[in-house]
């Protein structure tokens, strides 16, 4: 079917495009124009503005560890049925189908689970393609495996590192490699209770520092288009700016990404020995041009920490509110759940303050990306309240107006006057996203692109406006109209297209029926096990 | 070979499907009792929702025993990856499943090769006969994990518990402990005990629980029901939007009040059903080859991992396998059944 969106307010950056104008689109694709023929269906867009489909880079919104909490907090799933929205819990449940379904209405068609574990890859792919509308992808984690620090330890050749970091992505369909407290699930699991970047995990004698780096190196040379996914150590502690700051000079000229930097922006100033340094990392970011970020906004409320950097949470389960939590050493990969309610006190606020900074003193909006870690800084359905934050300084002020003196006293936010525009949401959300993940088919109403379209209707309240887009084209289909959703369709998962070594399957096939007695064939799978029509979409490496 | 019947009389797979169907049209309170593997849990889930009905596991009290922890306090856990490689000391809590004792030999049999590479010890706490000492108060395995948790932190208890000093001297030494069980050999008082004592343990040193499942089914259909509707089983669409309550949707409790006025099992293993009651209605999908005694409709299924590929959760590795058939055959899929019935309910 022909389509015509017509007479919108287009903003695509990726194409240079801001003005009003139509954008076409026949089979799922964008078109330059109809060509002279007629459409079959135009759809007035005058008051609107027209965006490509949105692009979340992290939110865990799959996997062992979402699930769990899930299974944790029957409570906030059941406050999450209708009820009034100020209801508390009311926004804390997320099932898979509610997960599709909400981004979608909000104008987001593509969501990357940043943190499968590659043993659960089956179980994290089952509850994606059960995610309805959008497309997903994965970040398959490594750093705590003991084949890789074994191989670290040993001295392995840079070439056999990669051939185990491609067996890993392409074994469990991801789309990049994330490492998480690098050393710190494998330190855990011998008792040691804290870990920094230069510290080594026991019986491995290997530093946090030396697995980050390693895995840095085996990204760039796969050419795997997302650079190494960097969880650092030390989240949430004071003074974590500073383990933040040495994590991004060992950068070192190669691609890194360092995630919810927000939960590492805190100095140890004050009488409370906790303070802002959002500043201060937002200026490193500046000036570190091969950086980029995600931030982890906090929002108010109540909601679920997930993690797999299970020391951290271990250390973080006597402040659970509710009371509970499940603390998990998993095969290589740990994970912790530990249900939280952001208040608006003197901590509270000063970590609102701390993701705000960073999203407004970053300069470029090509390296900062929209995120709330959801659920950890807050559930993603708080992302409109988050734009009209960045958007409208008044919005702002008085938010501030309502926070602790002594925490604002600690941060440079009062002062800032920023304003977000249309360009820049459109890059941080779209252009730069895809970018960065290297999907060259979105994130663009280029022609030739995907037709995954977000359409809003204008108004004064840019968080209402940015809840419920008036129309959401995923793949050409009418997915949303007026914030509902009208039909419903499967994604796809996104997984790089990884050449695996034959000697590092038949070395993998050794290890595991050595050292779990069971061969590869329990902790690999075929694409069929998903038991869905073509789950997977591939994209292609850097060449 | 008949693949369905409507009573005692053998029909097409279609026509058994169409009646199931009409059934469940009819039916004001539906209620599932269901076994198989993750991907007859999810169709059995969305059909479920179609119909407005509550499900629960086919033996649904154990597992609603193995989930309270989960629900109602949360734990330590561990994998049974690394219990194999890094636990060097092993308590086993109750009795363990059947299922559980070809890998229990083979970790009994290796040492740990992670962190010391030293040999590892075997408790067991009020478990039956086999490897390892028996640690018990002779007054039920209650009061043995509360005597253990008292005793542990230095508190005085009534009970003597056999081998205390050696279990202690084990757990204080060791690197690594890890402690096994099951819902089949605990009750939620027992497990949540079991937890605290892990806990108090973690305040110094590291261990863990491992939950060993009595149907690794069933935990599989948790995962999927947890993920899908954001509640694990017992579960119900009654209002057309799932809802949680063990108590409520306890489908024995529901049948037994008379509440249900339709059941709809899924049995994939031979003979999980051979009878039932008069009432309710049931649809029954069974690896079966007659109908099933009182059953309104039956329809043959086959067995996940035997008469065809499946997804299910595994207690050897502690997530989500696939299983490719072992003797494939031409018996239908619970999944494909369903799928069927789903197709013949009016839209």
């Amino acid at each position: 079917m022909l389509t015509r969106i017509e007479g919108g307010h287009v903003v695509d950056p990726a194409s240079d495009r801001s003005g009003v104008g139509d954008v076409w689109f026949e089979d799922g694709r964008i078109l330059a124009g109809g060509e002279g023929r007629a459409p079959d269906r135009v759809i007035d867009a005058a008051g609107c503005l027209v965006m490509a489909g949105a692009i979340d880079i992290h939110s865990h919104i799959g996997g062992g560890n979402v699930n769990t909490a899930r299974l944790l907090l029957p409570e906030h799933h059941r406050a999450h049925l209708p009820r009034p929205a100020a209801t508390p819990l009311s926004n804390a449940g997320w099932s898979t189908f509610e997960t599709g379904c909400r981004y979608a209405q909000m104008g987001f068609t593509t969501v990357v689970e940043p943190a499968m574990s590659p043993g659960a890859a089956l179980h994290t792919h089952l509850e994606l393609s059960d995610i309805p509308i959008i497309d997903k992808a994965t970040l398959a984690i490594l750093g705590n495996d003991d084949f890789l620090l074994s191989m670290i330890r040993d001295k392995a050749s840079p070439a056999m590192i990669e051939d185990y970091v491609a067996w890993t992505v392409a074994s469990s369909r991801a789309l990049g490699v994330k490492v998480i407290n690098a050393g710190a699930a494998a330190a855990f699991k011998e008792n040691v209770r804290t870990f920094s970047f230069d510290d080594v995990v026991p019986s491995y004698g290997v530093s946090s520092r030396r697995i980050v780096k390693t895995l840095q190196g085996a990204v760039n040379a796969l050419g795997i288009p997302h650079p190494l996914h960097v969880h650092c150590n030390n989240l949430g502690a004071a003074g974590a700016a500073d383990t933040a700051a040495v994590t991004m000079a060992a950068a070192e000229g190669l691609p890194l990404h360092l995630a919810h930097l927000q939960f590492y922006g805190y100095g140890t100033e004050g009488k409370r020995k906790f303070s802002s340094a959002g500043a201060r990392l937002a200026e490193i970011v500046n000036s570190t041009p091969e950086i980029t970020v995600d931030v982890g906004q906090v929002m108010f409320g109540q909601t679920v920490t997930v993690s797999s950097d299970v020391m951290r949470q271990f250390s973080a389960r006597g402040t659970a509110s509710p009371k509970k939590s499940v603390i998990h050493d998993g095969d290589a990969n740990g994970g912790g759940i530990v249900p939280y309610r952001y208040r608006p006190d003197y901590y509270g606020a000063l970590q609102w303050a701390v993701g705000l900074e960073l999203f407004l003193l970053i300069d470029d909006p090509w390296r900062v990306f929209f995120t709330t870690d959801h659920p950890n800084g807050a559930p993603f359905t708080t992302y409109p309240a988050i734009f009209r934050l960045l958007m409208d300084r008044e919005a702002r002020a008085e938010a501030i107006a309502a926070l602790p003196k002594a925490a604002l006293a600690m941060t440079t936010l009062p002062s800032i006057g920023r304003e977000y525009s249309w360009e820049e949401i459109a890059v941080m959300t779209r252009a730069a996203p895809a970018k960065l993940l290297g999907l060259k088919d979105r994130g663009t109403l280029a022609p030739g692109a995907i037709a995954d379209i977000a359409v809003y209707r204008k108004q004064p309240d840019i968080e209402q406006m940015l809840g419920a887009a008036a129309y959401v084209f995923k793949d050409g289909d009418l997915v949303v109209r007026d914030g509902e959703v009208t039909h419903y369709r499967r994604g796809k998962a996104l997984r790089l297209d990884t050449p695996v070594d034959a000697a590092m399957r038949r070395r993998m096939e050794a290890f595991h029926q050595e050292r779990y007695g069971l061969s590869l064939d329990w902790f690999t799978f075929p694409d069929h096990a998903i038991s869905r029509a073509a789950p997977f979409a591939e994209v292609a490496c850097r060449s | 070979m008949a693949v369905a019947w409507i009573g005692s009389r053998e029909v097409t797979g279609t026509e058994a499907a169409r009646r199931a169907a009409e059934l469940l049209a009819q039916s004001r309170c539906p209620v599932f009792s269901l076994d198989g593997d993750v991907h007859a849990w999810r169709a059995a889930i969305a059909l479920a929702e179609r119909v407005g009905a509550s499900y629960d596991q086919l033996q649904g009290a154990t597992l609603a025993r193995e989930l309270a922890l989960f629900t109602g306090k949360g734990a330590i856990t561990v994998a049974p990856g690394e219990v194999r490689r890094r636990a060097d000391c092993i308590v086993l809590v109750g009795e363990i499943p059947a299922s559980c004792r070809v890998w229990l030999k083979d970790v009994s049999g290796t040492k740990p090769d992670l962190a010391g590479g030293t040999g590892r010890s075997l408790f067991r706490v009020d478990s039956g006969r086999g490897a390892g000492r028996q640690v018990s108060s002779g007054g039920g395995i209650a009061q043995t994990l509360a005597a253990l948790r008292a005793q542990l932190a230095g508190r005085s208890s009534s009970a003597t518990v056999s081998n205390f000093d050696a279990l202690r001297k084990a757990l204080g030494n060791a690197r690594y402990a890890a402690f096994l069980y099951s819902g089949a050999g605990l009750d939620e008082l027992a497990i949540e005990m079991l937890q605290g004592i892990v806990a108090d343990l973690n305040r110094t040193q590291r261990a863990a629980m491992l939950l060993l499942p009595d149907n690794e089914d069933a935990w599989g259909g948790a995962l999927a029901s947890t993920w899908m509707t954001g509640f694990a089983p017992r579960t119900g669409f009654g209002r057309g939007m799932p809802e949680y309550d063990p108590w409520r949707f306890d489908a024995a409790r529901m049948i037994a009040d008379r509440e249900a006025d339709l059941h709809l099992v899924m049995a994939s293993r031979r003979n999980d059903i051979a009878r039932l009651p008069r009432r309710p209605t049931a649809i029954v999908l069974s690896r079966t080859d007659a109908p099933v005694a009182n059953a309104a409709v039956t329809i043959a299924i086959g067995e996940p991992g035997r008469d065809h590929d499946a997804v299910r959760y595994s207690h050897r590795t502690g997530t989500i396998v696939a299983q490719a058939a072992e003797k494939p055959s031409q018996r239908a899929s619970a999944a494909a059944i369903i799928g069927a019935i789903s197709e013949a309910l009016p839209c």
